[in-house]
């Protein structure tokens, strides 16, 4: 009964979209290029689950986004340590990462294109680009704000650099880096639609641009559902994860 | 001789731009093997002497000279526990290697103390104010310190759990034969539990009195215990406002007790 009336709200909100869409196409206000009506969406996506053509374009995506994002985690993680265990590198890149941080990473396709062509490594780096800095910024802020307090504890115990490092400020900014992960990790799933949509022969962004220069407005809101469907559940999957990790230690008022 | 030597400790701090002293040349001997209760008013630099003495923090003049080897744990103020440690871990953080594996035994004794027994695995943030104080005192006696520092670790407690963690660290201290510096702004802490009782006021030591023998069931209703709590106050009340001069300070420090 409870779980009943959890799930009521948010099914009631689906289902009234659908009722209004189903309406408006029935009234015929607009041509079906324009609007398709749902049952056409649903046809069309049946048909792609079955061909399996759309798995194939969300796996390519996909990978993609985890290769970058990965990379981008590497970086930021070395960055941000670095930022906490040698404050004084701080301004040497400190300057560069914010400079960056205010670049669009979509603005960067065509230099990107002309020095990498157009194959698998410009979408990485534009992953990369677009994961990067709110791990980064997330990171840092873990990292620098370890309670004073705390770390005093460590010295009292006699423990070195790398002990309070490891037992103290690692743990301490573990929230701050899985919130930073699960920022970026959404960051770098928009920027990969983007950047297919640019330049790409796969991938599910080129499969709606590709869709609309064949004219099937229907395929381009299934891939839009898709992307939205995939972006969400990759989300909570990693949300459960990160609570799984913190073990309810933490408040976490992001669930 | 044993125990800790402190000469001419001073120590100011920077506010805005303007020096502040606090510290302004401490001369104290903490005996071995027994409890050491540091009095006075709130900003006297109770803290700030145990902070040095605990080497949180550099002096700017004098020294603190430890006899012998010593092994120190500090009980701050707050609990300062790892949030993201259960209390058993809480207990342990402080313990590596060999002694963290062979410690089994002892946190279960030392659990049995402070009345923890049944939330060994529950965090920080499901406890009380108290309760987690209490994980910090055991963090602090799982280390086997020689040497322990205390600052106001049973302030946040009730009067019943403050009764009893006092009965607790009187007996510990019996049995552990470790020594302790201990802060508090309360006389009847500071009587309950002190063999030596310092005043301090405006970064000096006013006062030092002894007290009793270790192991002796104290009793504050008694006319000594009341006469000192009388001297103490009175000595505690009396600077606010009056310069009382270095030499009237050092005539009437008291060197009372054996082992003063």
């Amino acid at each position: 009964m409870s779980r009943l009336k959890r799930f009521l709200p948010p099914l009631a909100g689906i289902l009234l979209i659908l009722a209004v869409w189903y309406g408006i196409c029935r009234m015929e206000l607009f041509s079906a290029y324009v609007l398709p009506p749902p049952g056409k969406v649903l046809d069309s996506f049946r048909k792609m689950w079955l061909s399996g053509e759309i798995f194939e374009d969300v796996a390519i995506s996909m990978a993609r986004v985890f290769r970058g994002f990965f990379i981008a985690f590497v970086l930021a993680f070395i960055l941000g340590m670095a930022r906490a265990v040698l404050p004084a590198a701080g301004p040497y890149f400190e300057y560069l990462v914010q400079f960056f941080r205010n670049v669009p990473p979509l603005s960067m396709i065509p230099l990107l294109i002309l020095w990498c062509g157009i194959g698998e490594t410009t979408k990485t780096v534009i992953i990369v680009l677009a994961s990067f800095f709110p791990m980064y910024l997330n990171i840092v802020k873990g990292f620098t704000g370890c309670d004073r307090k705390l770390m005093e504890v460590g010295d009292m115990f006699g423990y070195g650099r790398g002990e309070k490092f490891l037992k103290i400020v690692l743990p301490y900014a573990s929230a701050d880096i899985l919130v930073g992960m699960r920022i970026g990790l959404g960051y770098s799933w928009r920027a990969i639609i983007g950047a297919e949509m640019v330049a790409a022969s796969t991938g599910l962004g080129h499969m709606i641009l590709f869709a609309q220069q064949m004219s099937r407005t229907d395929k381009v809101i299934v891939g839009i559902l898709v992307i939205g469907a995939v972006g969400y559940v990759t989300d909570r999957l990693f949300g459960l994860a990160i609570s799984r990790l913190l073990k309810g230690t933490y408040e976490n008022g992001w669930d | 001789m044993g125990g800790i030597e402190i000469r001419g400790l001073c120590k100011s701090y920077e506010v805005e731009g303007r020096k502040l002293p606090v510290l302004t040349g401490i001369d104290l001997r903490i005996p071995e093997k027994r409890i050491t209760v540091v009095l006075g008013r709130s900003g006297c630099g109770k803290t700030t002497l145990l902070r040095l003495t605990g080497g949180l923090e550099q002096a700017d003049a004098g020294e603190i000279r430890f006899a012998g080897s010593h092994r120190t744990a500090f009980v701050f103020q707050e609990p300062r526990l790892m949030p993201w440690l259960d209390v058993r871990k809480n207990i342990l953080f402080g313990l590596r290697g060999r002694e963290r594996r062979e410690s089994g035994e002892r946190v279960e004794e030392i659990l049995r103390v402070v009345g923890l027994e049944r939330f060994e695995k529950a965090y920080p943030s499901q406890l009380s104010g108290g309760m987690m104080q209490r994980v910090a005192l055991a963090r602090a006696l799982a280390y086997r310190p020689s040497f322990i520092m205390m600052d106001e670790p049973f302030a946040a407690l009730d009067h019943f759990t403050r009764e009893q963690m006092q009965k607790e660290l009187l007996r510990v201290q019996q049995a552990e034969n470790c020594s302790i510096l201990f802060v508090t702004h309360s006389i009847d802490e500071a009587l309950l539990l002190g063999h030596k009782i310092v005043i301090i006021e405006k970064g000096r030591v006013k006062k030092e009195y002894g007290i009793g023998e270790a192991g002796e069931e104290r009793n504050l209703l008694e006319d000594r215990f009341i006469g000192l709590k009388r001297d103490i106050i009175r000595h505690l009340e009396e600077e606010s406002g009056s310069a009382v001069s270095i030499d009237e300070q050092e005539g009437t420090r008291d060197r009372l007790g054996g082992f003063l």
